[in-house]
């Protein structure tokens, strides 16, 4: 099992190591330029250069590449001393240790990845996502969190009634909640009920997970997370549900079924213990893409809402033309997506013997 | 005689139904039988038949909707509760009788145990829900069953989950869940229909064993009659939802009355001797219009008769194609499999399918090739078309090797050298009539000149392998499974090849269907002079249709020579082995087990 976990965090390393590279060659063959972003269109030509110098953008291609991975991985190679060079160990980019350092300056040292600073602001990038992310993540693990437990509950009821009123009604609902686009029924819901029943749901149209008081400061406020986490997880939602009804199905309809009940066993045991193991795994896989999904999906639903998300960040990033932030999101979301990825396949592990072998 | 006291289960006047869309299928009807303590009842009858159905009556295990028994009687008698009707008990009583008093074992044991617990954990469940014993005696009592079944190393097998044992190691387990709660009655359905025939042996062994020493009824379905023929007291034979024949098996099998059961008995591949065609059902009896059955004139002893080819027959045979050329040479082909990769895809180690096998097969001829499953026969089967790429060796067709012969000139090979797979359901695409699947390989090597004339040639086939033209248009989920075996034939002459490899073309069938379909591809050979290479785990099956034979065993020849001579003269053990285990359901063989069941009774009875 160890082997096996080890095997997988290998691979989602390469992954990553992949998703870096994408990143980078893409984003540098984008049309626009930082200078301009940052200087405006009537910049002197002096000034513009002094950027490019100072963004490396000066240097051939490979080597802006090599300087971008130096800068994110932990483990980097670094010149102490020469100043023009473009692994120049920067006291303002890095906050470091030295791990071995060698004559004529050159060292190896461990830092937290530097995911370089904002055009516009200046602010380090891995600020930026420390302050949103939390929002975005606290989001949609609520979404997911209840889009899984209505969605396989309900599934579940549904596989059992199967054919029934209650089946029926499921299905459409679900094939609704699946085709409507979230920035038409999030910004219904925040009317409905945020607005025109404000006074029984007591519910704001609008809101972060921490609100700044004038009295009291900036504190926590958990009921402006109802409404956005319904709008995020309704599609999900309808989606498991479908996932679970069609799979507990499949699996009801299977030889080892049969032997359960031709051991006498009830019938709530065998579908919870003997059917819903079994089904839970395309489930599983379906919420686990899903979360990681809403992670970078939650854009437009943080628009409506105005939640203070990294989602919001990106949206904000991208129409200013401030790629460093929209790089160091994209890499976060494409790391959550493996980490989860991993994460599934060690549950796969555990609920499914088979896997294990291989 | 039996006297009442030992009466088991009475099943009187069942009649099960299932509704379609358009009409109610009476899947049992009207059947009525008795089976008593320490007796077996072999029930026989191909699909459909309603066999399993009735079986899973017993169970109260009919899917509902959209099964249902509409009436009739089934009359348990239980040790403790004395006499009661199944089909009126509450689903909560019928769960203290499933698995506890009736426990059934099914036919895939591949699929009948639950994935994801280990094969001790389903058993002790059941052990656990029928009596009050903690988990440690729980487990205890399964490591006895284990031992019990002659499963090996019964304590590591507790913890094993079923994917990581073989086919008959896994229907052992099922018997050990059967027997845990040690049952009155055992149902199998088709219990050994998937397993090689030593397994099978050892199988029904077993069940046997276990039943001397529980003195349990057994009720046991099958749809070959050879398999029960030592193992039955009685046999009931079941043809359209009814009971045509029942009586002791011994009056079956030498006096059998029904057409149907003539039929049975006859279909089966004769090990003695050799036949042009095997007789099927419908040389025995026929049906009018209205579904009645009319018995044929012909006895089952003038239909062999008329079938037999003399040694000397097949001497003059024999010379003639051992006088032709070669078609196909094998030599040293090694099919190796990687089974071990490193961090980084660099294999350690192999599994060695087929070891340096070398063969010649010669125009004309039908080589048999048979085997247990993992033997590698299907592997060879697929180097030869190279589905498959040898690891090494050298692959010759018509004296041109082809073992690297480029993938553009491989495809227009393939037209010559035709496969026809195991499972005629899922060979066949469901979403494109079986018209078009026979059409599209033509369409594909540019075989005639336009649509039309492909057509009237689908046409041609289809009535060449027993269809009519007007099936044409339909879809593959209409056909039976032999029908869809013959549309999978048709297709494979649809490019009029002259080798053709049948991988288990017959293995999924009915006896029944099966005669037919082996008759259809004795023919076909006759007509168009095939060269066959005919692979199967069913030595009957090959023996019948080879000239010579080749036994597989772990990727290398055991034996390879004249078919009837390995049969009659086995040489290696491997090969007495196999041949001993095939139920041959012959006269002496019954009257020998009756024999023995007699002496294991009689201490019994008295």
């Amino acid at each position: 099992m160890v082997k096996y976990i080890l095997k997988k965090f290998f691979y989602g390393f390469l992954v990553l190591f992949g998703v870096i590279t994408v990143i980078f060659f893409l984003f540098n063959v984008l049309p626009g330029d930082p200078a301009t972003v940052v200087l405006g269109q009537r910049a002197n030509k002096e000034a513009v250069e002094a950027i490019n110098r100072d963004l490396g953008r000066d240097k051939p291609l490979l080597v802006q590449y090599l300087m971008y991975i130096n800068d994110l991985s932990p483990i980097s190679f670094h010149n102490s001393k020469d100043r023009n060079s473009a692994f120049y160990l920067d006291e303002q980019k890095y906050s470091y240790n030295f791990l071995m350092s060698m004559d004529e300056g050159a060292c190896v040292v461990a830092k937290a990845p530097y995911f370089r600073r904002s055009y516009i602001t200046k602010r380090k990038v891995s600020e930026i996502i420390r302050e949103t992310l939390p929002e975005t993540a606290v989001l949609a693990f609520s979404s997911i969190l209840v889009a899984s437990f209505f969605g396989i509950a309900l599934g579940i009821v549904a596989a059992i009634k199967k054919n029934t009123f209650f089946d029926r009604l499921a299905l459409v609902l679900s094939a609704l909640g699946m085709s409507a686009p979230a920035f038409f029924v999030g910004v219904i819901i925040a009317w409905l009920f945020g607005f025109v029943l404000a006074d029984y749901t007591g519910l704001n149209p609008q809101g972060s997970l921490f609100t700044t008081d004038v009295w009291e400061g900036e504190q926590l406020d958990l009921k402006n997370l109802i409404l956005p986490t319904i709008t995020l997880g309704m599609r999900p939602l309808a989606i498991i549900v479908q996932l679970t009804r069609s799979s507990l199905l499949d699996v009801l309809s299977q030889d080892y079924i049969r032997t359960a009940r031709a051991k006498g066993l009830g019938f709530y045991k065998i579908i919870v213990k003997h059917a819903l193991k079994n089904a839970l795994n395309p489930v599983i896989t379906a919420i686990s893409g899903w979360f990681a999904g809403l992670m970078a999906g939650a854009v437009f639903v943080e628009i409506i809402f105005n939640w203070q998300g990294i989602g919001y960040e990106v949206y904000d990033a991208l129409t200013k033309n401030d790629l460093p932030v929209v790089m160091g999101a994209t890499l976060i979301f494409a790391t959550f997506f493996i980490l989860i990825n991993i994460f599934v396949d060690i549950i796969y592990g555990i609920l499914d013997p088979r896997v294990r072998v291989k | 005689m039996m006297s009442n006291i030992d009466v088991l289960l009475e099943v009187k006047n069942l009649v099960t139904e299932f509704s379609t869309e358009d009409e109610i299928v009476k899947a049992v009807n009207e059947i009525s039988f008795t089976l008593h303590r320490g007796e077996t009842i072999g029930i026989v009858g191909e699909s459909g038949s309603g066999k399993s159905v009735t079986s899973l009556s017993v169970m109260q295990l009919i899917p509902n909707p959209p099964g249902r028994i509409t009436s009739g009687e089934i009359i348990y008698h239980s040790k403790n509760n004395g006499p009661v009707d199944l089909t009126k008990v509450s689903t909560k009583d019928m769960r203290k009788y499933r698995g506890n008093e009736i426990a059934m074992i099914f036919q895939e044991p591949m699929t009948s145990l639950n994935p994801v617990y280990t094969c001790g954990d389903q058993v002790m469940e059941a052990i656990m829900l029928h009596q009050k014993i903690s988990k440690k005696e729980a487990r205890e009592k399964t490591l006895q069953l284990f031992k019990q079944v002659q499963l090996p190393r019964p304590e590591q097998m507790l913890d094993t989950y079923p994917h990581q044992i073989s086919g008959g190691q896994k229907q052992r387990v099922m018997i050990a869940m059967a027997m845990s709660c040690t049952p009155s009655i055992l149902i199998a359905d088709e219990p050994t229909t998937a397993l090689d025939v030593t397994v099978q042996k050892t199988i029904l062994d077993l069940m046997l064993k276990l039943q001397r020493q529980h003195d349990m009824g057994i009720l046991f379905i099958t749809h070959d009659l050879g398999v029960i023929a030592e193992l039955a007291d009685r046999v009931i034979v079941m043809y359209k939802g009814k009971i045509v024949e029942q009586g002791p098996v011994l009056d079956i099998f030498s006096n059998p009355q029904h057409p149907y059961t003539k039929g049975l008995l006859a279909c089966r591949p004769p090990l003695g001797k050799r036949l042009h065609f095997l007789p099927t059902v419908s040389d025995f009896m026929e049906h009018t219009e209205n579904g009645e059955i009319i018995e044929k004139p012909k006895s089952v002893s003038e239909v062999l008769a008329s079938a037999e080819i003399t040694a000397a027959e097949r001497e003059i045979q024999h010379k003639e194609i051992y006088s032709r050329s070669k078609i196909l040479q094998l030599k040293n082909i090694k099919t190796y499999f990687p089974i071990k990769k490193g961090m980084f895809g660099k294999v350690s180690d192999y599994v060695k399918a087929v070891d340096d096998i070398s063969v010649d097969v010669y125009e004309g001829e039908t080589l048999g090739l048979v085997g247990e499953s993992g033997c590698g026969k299907t592997t060879l089967g697929r180097t030869i078309l190279r589905l498959i790429e040898p690891t090494s060796g050298l692959i010759l067709y018509k004296g041109q090797d082809i073992t690297n012969l480029p993938p553009k000139e491989m495809r227009s090979l393939r037209k010559d050298i035709q496969i026809i797979f195991q499972d005629p359901y899922s060979s066949l695409n469901p979403r494109i009539t079986i018209g078009e699947a026979i059409m599209e390989p033509m369409q594909v090597h540019g075989i005639l000149k336009n649509d039309k004339e492909r057509k009237e040639r689908v046409m041609e086939l289809l009535k060449r392998v027993n269809m009519t033209e007007q099936q044409f248009y339909r879809y593959p989920h209409e056909f039976s499974g032999g029908q869809r075996q013959r549309i999978c034939i048709a297709r494979a002459l649809a490019l009029q090849p002259q080798f053709i490899i049948c991988d288990e073309s017959v293995s999924a069938l009915d006896v029944s269907v099966q005669a037919q379909v082996l008759n259809l591809l004795n023919e076909l050979k006759k007509e168009f002079k095939f060269t066959y290479i005919f692979i199967s785990h069913d030595l009957s099956v090959v023996k019948f249709m080879s000239d010579r034979m080749v036994v597989m065993n772990k990727g290398k020849i055991e034996e390879m020579g004249d078919a009837d001579q390995i049969y009659n003269n086995p040489q290696t053990d491997y090969t007495k082995k196999l041949i001993s285990s095939i139920p041959k359901g012959q006269l002496q063989d019954i009257q020998a087990s009756i024999e023995t069941k007699k002496n294991y009774r009689a201490p019994i009875q008295t």
